[in-house]
């Protein structure tokens, strides 16, 4: 073939252009960190990166949701300490009143001390966890016990949140399980029991707060037995998302030392062309001409 | 054989060195000049007439020597005519891959910048909104996180309609380019006839001529028909002639001038038009152009304008089956017809239908739109065959992604044969500086051996002068 200045010029910025750009490319690659930068370096990439994102983005909110809901049973699993220690109180209360020989005054004073825990109590039901009753199931109201009835207003309906991809769970406590609709009426009745001093009554009274006891100690156990269900689960996810990030990069970061070595051997080709491209380019007959 | 004569003979050779030298000079200077080839000296030798003698004093007798018959311009058609085409491609080439890639760009994939990210934060405020239905704040969030939504669509469909606009911006400068370099075509072609007819040298014209084509081909894939025996070359477009000789048609560009247009239906693409007809234009810049503003761009726009449409009515069939905190039943949470004008209907966390069962309070309407983010829930509420909000997205990136790389990887090849077609040509066409060199030296010493000649006939002839005396 026939040899030209400009052929051979041509030929050479080519060859330097080609083995330039690759230099580039591996520079970008390098100093982005990234291997797949837009849809086209690898749309296959692309496509299951976008979806590993969304995944990852998925599993962080069911970790905030299990955090919300952590939040919302640990406030069910104080209100219900707090009902059994004041159930407590109160059948110790009933025990002293059971004594015959009680003065009125001491009567009175047992009484109103059950009236007040009985309010207590209503106010405990009432907890809120931001503006949502816990005990009061998806009412519209803010109120799972009627302050000033007493009466049950709430509903057995569930609040749940998801708290993996396939899993949600409850978050509340329903009312009914935490002798909500019933505690209210026992310590009214008990009160006035034992304001009239009707001994039978009371022995009723007492045996309806044990029973309501156990109801919210069963309560407290079921709240601890989420919280531990939310443990389990927040692992698993958190675990889960950790394999998204993972993945993630791997689909789409460099790969330094192999990216590195590309980078070397590059270099070392466009030095090796632009080498050959300042011999060639250097003599011509006229150097030997005189 | 005369002395006179073989004087004659002796500066004609000067006279052919001198040629030889003045074309190695113009090839030398021109040896970086684009488009310049080179030419050579085509020259051949003149018998002496028999009866040319001296004492026969016939002065009008044919005298030997050399006579230049043509300064030859150096240029294979094929190889010139394959560069024609290959340049052509690869313009077509770029012009879509440019267009496209700023469609690519706009989408911010894969990331936390893109449209993906934005929905699935929407979709995952709900998750906050489903556990705290009554909050202000959580309300607040998803309604901006919808805005943001739609404002993304938005950006990324007008950005999409911006290259579209900018595209057909640049079709129009190509076609009055074209028209230009045409007309332009036309006058070499009528300057070359000229000079043709009374004889002046056309090279250079002729070079200038086949730039003109090379960029006729790159704008609108012209191809070069044989030329003339006069040195014409016409120029057709997919067989509509642009040039033919020296009449230059023009080409108009018609057509829709909006993207709405173009998606319209009946679709009204621009189109390249000669009179009434439409130009078929298979190749060059224009042609690029032409496929970006007919199908690659609007395909861009209307796959987003499904998406929000898709997501728009998942969105809003969850939502009108719930209602809101006060009960009231759940209305239309996105309006609009396309990714362009969607928008949010809901202005305060009062209007948002978060609840299952009117009258409650169970955030169980939010949880369901939450759960609008998992593909398959989204694919359940719009109906079999149909593909989430999401999975539309992904294929949108797959599909241009997929485009693009195939784009730049015909870029590639499109280069490699332009320039194997470049190098062929310049090879064939081009200056070689050594060979220049040892012709120049070749005519040197020609021009001083035709000088010796005439020095040695003088002084015979001064012999002879001097016999005499």
């Amino acid at each position: 073939m026939r040899v030209t200045t400009r052929s051979s010029a041509t030929a050479t910025m080519r060859g330097l252009e080609t083995s330039l750009s690759r230099v580039q490319e591996l520079q970008n690659q390098l100093s982005s960190g990234k291997q797949v930068e837009r849809p086209s370096d690898d749309p296959a990439a692309t496509v299951s990166s976008m979806k590993l994102r969304s995944q990852k983005r998925a599993d962080e909110q069911y970790l905030r949701n299990i955090d919300d809901a952590r939040g919302r049973l640990s406030l069910a699993d104080d209100a219900l300490t707090s009902l059994s220690s004041q159930i407590r109180r109160a059948q110790d209360l009933l025990t002293n009143a059971r004594d015959a020989a009680l003065s009125d005054d001491s009567r009175a004073a047992i009484k109103a001390e059950l009236v007040e825990i009985r309010k207590s109590m209503i106010d405990t039901y009432n907890a809120r966890w931001i503006d949502r009753p816990v005990f009061g199931g998806t009412i519209a109201g803010e109120n799972a016990v009627d302050p000033t009835t007493g009466d049950y207003a709430g509903n057995d309906a569930p609040i749940v949140a998801r708290i993996s991809r396939d899993v949600t769970m409850r978050m509340d406590v329903k009312g009914t399980d935490a002798a909500a609709d019933v505690l209210p009426g026992i310590l009214e009745q008990a009160a006035a029991d034992v304001g009239n001093d009707n001994q039978t009554a009371i022995a009723d009274d007492q045996a309806a707060l044990s029973d309501a006891l156990s109801t919210v100690l069963r309560a407290l156990g079921d709240v601890g037995a989420r919280g531990s269900q939310l443990e389990t689960s927040e692992q698993n996810v958190d675990s889960e998302r950790l394999d998204f990030v993972s993945r993630i990069s791997a689909n789409e970061d460099v790969d330094l030392p192999y990216a590195i070595m590309n980078l070397q051997t590059s270099q070392i080709a466009y030095q090796a062309s632009l080498g050959a491209a300042s011999k060639i380019m250097q003599t011509s007959l006229m150097d030997f001409l005189r | 054989m005369s002395g006179f004569s073989t004087m004659n003979t002796a500066i004609s050779g000067l006279l052919a060195s001198q040629r030889a030298l003045d074309v190695v000079g113009q090839n030398v200077v021109n040896a970086n000049t684009p488009g310049y080839s080179r030419q050579s000296v085509r020259v051949s030798s003149v018998g002496a007439s028999p009866s040319s003698t001296l004492h026969t004093g016939n002065a009008q007798a044919v005298v030997g020597g050399v006579q230049i018959d043509t300064v030859e311009r150096i240029r294979d058609t094929f190889l010139e005519n394959t560069r024609v085409a290959a340049g052509a491609a690869l313009e077509a080439v770029k012009a879509q891959t440019s267009a496209l890639k700023g469609a690519e760009q706009l989408l911010s994939e894969p990331g936390d910048g893109g449209l993906q990210s934005v929905m699935d934060d929407f979709f995952n405020s709900w998750h906050d909104l489903a556990q705290k239905p009554t909050d202000e704040g959580a309300g607040a969030v998803v309604i901006q996180r919808a805005k943001t939504v739609t404002a993304q669509l938005a950006f990324v469909s007008n950005g999409v309609e911006e290259r579209w606009e900018t595209s057909l911006q640049e079709l129009r400068s190509t076609v009055s380019e074209l028209n230009q370099a045409a007309s332009d075509l036309a006058k070499i072609n009528q300057r070359i006839r000229e000079s043709h007819v009374v004889g002046r040298p056309v090279n250079e014209l002729l070079d200038q001529r086949d730039m003109l084509v090379r960029k006729l081909g790159e704008l609108a894939g012209g191809k070069p028909s044989v030329q003339t025996e006069d040195g014409m070359v016409s120029v057709n477009v997919n067989g509509l002639a642009l040039v033919s000789g020296v009449r230059a048609e023009q080409f108009t560009l018609s057509g829709g001038t909006t993207l709405a247009s173009a998606l319209a239906t009946p679709a009204d693409p621009p189109v390249v038009t000669f009179g009434q007809s439409q130009v078929s234009v298979a190749s060059g810049k224009a042609a690029g152009l032409l496929a970006a503003l007919k199908t690659d761009l609007p395909g861009v726009s209307q796959k987003l304008d499904g998406l929000a449409v898709a997501l728009r009515d998942v969105v809003n069939t969850v939502h009108a089956a719930g209602s809101t905190t006060t009960g009231a039943p759940g209305g239309l949470f996105f309006d609009g017809t396309g990714a362009s004008n969607l928008s949010v209907v809901p202005t305060v966390t009062t209007d948002l239908a978060v609840a299952a069962t009117a009258g409650e309070i169970d955030g169980n309407n939010a949880l369901a739109i939450a759960d609008l983010g998992i593909d398959a829930n989204a694919e359940a509420v719009l109906g079999p065959g149909s593909t989430s909000p999401s999975g539309l997205w992904r294929n949108l990136a797959a599909n241009v992604g997929t485009q693009v790389q195939g784009l730049e990887r015909g870029l590639e090849v499109q280069q490699t044969v332009l320039t194997t077609a470049d190098i062929a040509v310049e090879s064939d066409a081009g200056v070689n500086l050594d060979e220049e060199m040892s012709s120049l030296l070749l005519f040197q010493r020609s021009y001083q051996a035709s000088a010796r000649v005439i020095s040695t006939v003088d002084s015979v002839l001064e012999t002879l002068i001097n016999l005499g005396r």
